[in-house]
């Protein structure tokens, strides 16, 4: 796997790519600005893009604007975007194109190594990752709707919005997937959804859920 | 001012501008008399005063050198925006009817001091001028010097003459300055600014530092948020991995070692954790990156219900302005949001001379300030810039709250 950095702080980005070479993950360029991330991603067709939020010449949202803009131009792009805050309309306007291989994670997370590296693997793989912060933001707007989901459903909820497969989720609870099978129906028939199978389609379906008011 | 000519001159100068003063006031009269006429007084008389102002302000310096105290000028009013402002001013201030007064106490007190003082200085200037020339004078309508006595002859004309300077003297150095200062002293107290004058250009300048301080202070949170997200953050998430990745490179364990970096490795990610929530409540990362309008949708945006957001008259605001309005829009959807059971909110934002914040619901009403701290809250973010706020709650809804915060700076 292939992949291209956008960061403009040196100390992070050489800690990112020595973290995915020690995964066998190859950097094919780290760039420190958005103008750098296209014409990078125009050389290197990489399998996933990780970008910073805040990159030069602003240091606002040059970040969102470039992955959305590369999403825009190639919708099967995956693209990872780490910030050091989450913001929730910046996930929404991330999942607004093209269909799987998304992430927006808070930086803290790759000094979880293992499981970031999953991530990374997640979102190239075409799948999606949300991250816990942004999801409780979510489950926080959407308060009273979620009233009559029992804690271990919300639970459930958080995980699968956050892009974890059934097997992820019983691994996390350590249940049965027979038992989040039992759960996840549970939790779509409480709040209307229609059932899907694992996958960024019912990552989706949870998120547009828990967004929609 | 020591100098005998100094006082001289001041005396001339008062004598002149006594004299001018009548005039003055017989124009001004004119003036007041032409209103009636075509409106042609209506804008003639407010010039006047206004030039009468300047006028009075430059007796105030030339008093304030008799004195040889410092005039600093009087707080000038706020500029007139038209006829009709200017003469709001001209009524109701203390400005121009204190001008006026003095005006008229010039001519009724200046005259009559100037008169004096210079007959007394006539006294001493005149014989050095004219005992010379004392038989120029015709023999029926001789020089009269000492006040009486005719000039004859040379004789008479130099002893009287040396004893009239000798005379004069005393009394002009005596007289002049103590009749100079009299008048500055009316002038400066006749003219000076009023209480309430004063009062106001303090507002002034306490507003104007006030506001100062707080885009001072907005700006330094906005500063100290990047710095912290460029520095302090980075590093930590920087440190963070480095010590995960030491932690895997560690066999299973690790015993103490492995002990000691796993406690380090999970203090840095509280500390992380902890920054980034004192770095929202500070300077919310948002508004850094995407100015007001973004951020004011991004919270209308993450809200329980659905908010109607308009910020299109939205313009430039100072920035701390910026970070009160975003704080008290996000306070006020939460409040809408928890407690008033509305199905939708609108939020709508507006700047000029003041922003505008309004957000109304269609929930139950009946807010009630004494409990809960939100519009507390609102209310005391929107008073440290001297804003308003004002909410209607009927019980039974709807609830409208309205906030204005000032932004001319």
């Amino acid at each position: 796997m292939r992949v291209v950095i956008a960061e403009d702080n040196v100390l992070l980005s050489t800690g990112l790519e020595l973290l995915l070479t020690s995964k066998d993950i190859e950097v094919a360029a780290v760039v420190p600005d958005a103008d750098g991330l296209l014409d990078a991603v125009t050389e290197h067709r990489p399998d996933l893009v990780i970008a910073d939020v805040r990159l030069p010449p602003s240091f606002r949202d040059e970040g969102i604007r470039a992955a959305v803009a590369l999403r825009r131009a190639d919708p099967t792009l995956p693209i990872l975007v780490l910030s050091q805050y989450v913001e929730r309309v910046y996930a929404r306007e991330l999942l607004a194109h093209g269909s799987g291989g998304v992430g927006y994670l808070l930086k803290d997370r790759v000094s979880r190594v293992g499981q970031f590296v999953e991530d990374v693997r997640r979102v190239a793989a075409g799948g999606t990752v949300m991250d816990p912060e942004v999801i409780a933001q979510l489950m926080v707007g959407r308060g009273d709707g979620l009233d009559s989901l029992t804690g271990r459903e919300r639970e459930v909820l958080s995980w699968m919005a956050q892009g974890l497969s059934n097997t992820e989720i019983g691994e996390r609870l350590t249940i049965t997937d027979n038992a989040v099978h039992k759960h996840i129906g549970s939790i779509f028939a409480k709040l209307g959804l229609a059932v899907s199978d694992g996958g960024h389609r019912r990552v989706l379906a949870v998120l547009t859920f828990l967004d929609d008011r | 001012m020591k100098n005998l000519w100094g006082f001289v001159r001041y005396h001339l100068i008062v004598f002149a501008s006594a004299l001018a003063a009548m005039v003055a006031l017989a124009v001004l009269v004119a003036g007041v008399l032409l209103v009636p006429v075509g409106g042609v007084g209506l804008v003639l008389v407010p010039r006047m005063m206004a030039v009468l102002h300047r006028w009075t302000e430059w007796q105030r310096v030339q008093a304030g050198a008799v004195l040889e105290v410092d005039v600093p000028p009087r707080p000038a009013p706020p500029a007139a925006a038209g006829v009709r402002d200017r003469w709001r001013q001209l009524l109701l201030g203390t400005r121009s009817r204190r001008d006026l007064r003095w005006t008229a106490l010039h001519v009724a007190v200046g005259l009559p001091v100037a008169l004096v003082a210079l007959g007394v200085a006539g006294l001493l200037v005149n014989p050095v001028l004219e005992a010379p020339l004392w038989w120029l004078f015709p023999a029926d309508e001789p020089l009269r010097l000492l006040l009486a006595f005719p000039v004859t002859g040379w004789e008479r004309a130099i002893g009287m003459g040396v004893a009239q300077v000798v005379l004069a003297a005393p009394l002009a150095w005596w007289a002049l300055p103590r009749l100079a200062r009299l008048h500055a002293r009316a002038c400066l107290a006749a003219l000076a600014p009023s209480e309430a004058d004063r009062l106001a250009e303090r507002v002034g300048e306490l507003t104007e530092s006030r506001s100062n301080v707080l885009d001072a202070h907005a700006a330094e949170l906005r500063r100290i948020e990047r710095d912290l997200h460029d520095g302090t953050q980075a590093r930590l998430v920087a440190i963070a991995m480095r010590l995960a990745m030491a932690r895997e490179a560690l066999d299973d364990d690790g015993g103490p070692v492995g002990r000691l970096l796993k406690d380090a490795h999970e203090g840095t990610e509280e500390a992380m954790t902890e920054l980034r929530q004192v770095i929202r409540t500070m300077y919310p990362p948002i508004l850094a990156d995407r100015g007001l309008a973004g951020a004011v949708s991004a919270v209308t945006a993450q809200a329980g219900l659905p908010v109607e957001t308009d910020v299109s008259g939205l313009g430039a605001v100072p920035a701390a302005v910026e970070t009160a309005a975003y704080f008290i829009v996000a306070e006020a959807v939460t409040n809408a949001t928890k407690h008033s059971g509305a199905a939708r909110v609108a939020v709508r934002l507006a700047s000029g001379r003041v922003l505008r914040i309004e957000i109304s619901d269609d929930g139950r009403g009946g807010v009630d300030e004494s409990r809960g701290t939100g519009v507390t809250g609102i209310r005391r973010r929107a008073a440290a810039l001297d804003g308003t706020v004002s909410i209607d709650s009927p019980s039974g809804g709807p609830t409208r709250l309205v906030v204005e915060l000032p932004c001319a700076s």
